[in-house]
């Protein structure tokens, strides 16, 4: 009878370590959100294509409220200001913010990847994960509309933001 | 006498119920001049059985399971390449397969490698569960004579394979044991979900595809790049085959591997 894998106890709240990342996740997140309704409100999409970026939006809002809901008192509820303007000022054309917008998926794809890498929590690696099959189909959709483009709806250049662990910080025991 | 010691009459009344149970389980046993026979069950004479081996779902497990699927991939993509049923308008698809093909040599070889540092053995065949449960009926139903979109058919497998590979890495994270093996598992996950998106724009192309959509007349979803916000963990749903007197076609739902489809230490190519 096979059994079920061995694995250490889930906390039932993340750590202090685990809080700290998904403190960050949720700021990035509120920022392509953000970022998501400049595009929005530009006036240079209509249609269909007005209707995926509004349920791009949607959806990191979402992830940001998922992570709110873990963390509870830990989370800032306020979107990482350095991702929002280092993005928000290359968003001058219809392309240019379909580039940046699928850049900043490609960016939370890399940097939620990073912090599962580190996370002990049971709960938070699950949705982690759940959110990162997700920003990672955004950023293909943006690859392949409005024209197909293999690589760069398949490739991924973009580099993880993400803070590093506190988790592997080695602290000083006080004498 | 008390209560608690047998009189005379109840001891020779239960002596005489031992000899008549003796004698109905002796009639159940071997029978004389009845030659014995394995594929004859008999009442009292149970056939011989060769129990599985005590088995754990360990993350070297996993991690085979996961190589077993990425062949299964690539044996599928083999078959698209060989078969010629990308014709016509999706003969122009083939670069697109060879390169799937190529990231799941590629991504087979990872966990392969995970696999042989956890102390297993790498897995270098198809998962045969999944084989036989979705993928042959489903190559059967694609080439039966009489499918007229035997092309779009296989995109349409393709597209359910990337869907449930991707489900099955994100699915694992919630049951491999450090957070390395599961960021590694989700490096894939993602490259899966992204050949998913580009088979799905091939079925269903366009801005109104991408999110979820129901079809009129089927009262059926259509097939979306993005389905749900959150990553999903449900069966995937397969719409293949000739159509019918109704016109309608065959739909095959799959699910990722369970208990009995991992391939644990003892299962070999």
């Amino acid at each position: 009878m096979p059994t079920a894998p061995l694995r250490s106890a889930p906390s039932e709240r993340p750590n202090a370590a685990d809080s700290e990342l998904l403190a960050f996740a949720q700021g990035a997140e509120l920022a392509v959100h953000d970022l998501y309704v400049k595009a929005i409100d530009s006036g240079r999409f209509t249609g269909d294509e007005l209707t995926v970026l509004e349920q791009f939006a949607a959806h990191h809002l979402a992830y940001a409220q998922s992570i709110n809901g873990l963390i509870g008192k830990d989370a800032t509820n306020q979107r990482n200001e350095g991702v929002y303007s280092a993005y928000a000022s290359q968003m001058t054309t219809g392309s240019a913010a379909y580039r940046t917008l699928q850049t900043l998926e490609n960016t939370l794809v890399a940097t939620h990847t990073d912090i599962l890498s580190n996370l002990d929590n049971h709960d938070a690696a699950t949705l982690v994960a759940s959110i990162i099959t997700v920003e990672a189909r955004h950023a293909a959709v943006f690859g392949v509309l409005p024209s197909m483009n293999l690589a760069s709806a398949l490739d991924n250049t973009a580099s993880s933001i993400a803070p590093a662990s506190s988790a592997t910080v080695e602290t000083t025991v006080a004498p | 006498m008390s209560d608690n010691t047998l009189s005379r009459r109840e001891l020779l009344r239960m002596g005489g119920l031992t000899v008549v149970g003796a004698t109905f389980l002796a009639a159940c046993g071997k029978q004389a001049n009845v030659p014995e026979s394995a594929n004859i069950a008999s009442v009292g004479e149970v056939p011989p059985t060769t129990g599985l081996p005590a088995v754990e779902v360990t993350d070297e497990v996993l991690m085979r399971t996961a190589a077993s699927l990425e062949y299964n991939a690539i044996e599928t993509y083999e078959l698209v390449l060989s078969s010629g049923l990308l014709k016509g308008d999706y003969a122009k698809l083939s670069d697109a397969v060879k390169r799937f093909r190529d990231d799941h040599t590629r991504h087979a070889d990872a966990v392969n490698g995970l696999a042989v540092q956890l102390g297993g053995k790498a897995v270098t065949c198809g998962n045969a569960r999944i084989r036989s449960l979705y993928i042959d009926p489903a190559v059967k139903l694609i080439t039966e004579t009489g499918n007229p979109d035997a092309g779009i058919d296989v995109i349409a497998l393709a597209h359910g394979l990337e869907n449930l590979a991707t489900q099955t890495y994100q699915g694992v994270v919630g049951l491999l044991s450090t957070s390395q093996l599961r960021a590694a598992a989700m490096r894939i996950g993602a490259d899966e979900a992204r050949h998913a998106v580009v088979l799905a724009q091939v079925l269903n192309p366009g801005y109104g595809a991408v999110g979820p959509t129901t079809n009129e007349t089927t009262g059926k979803p259509n097939v979306a790049s993005v389905p749900m916000a959150f990553g999903a963990l449900s069966s995937v749903q397969v719409t293949i085959g000739a159509p019918n007197a109704e016109g309608a076609k065959t739909t095959l739902a799959m699910e990722t591997p369970s208990l009995n489809s991992l391939v644990y230490d003892y299962v070999s190519c």
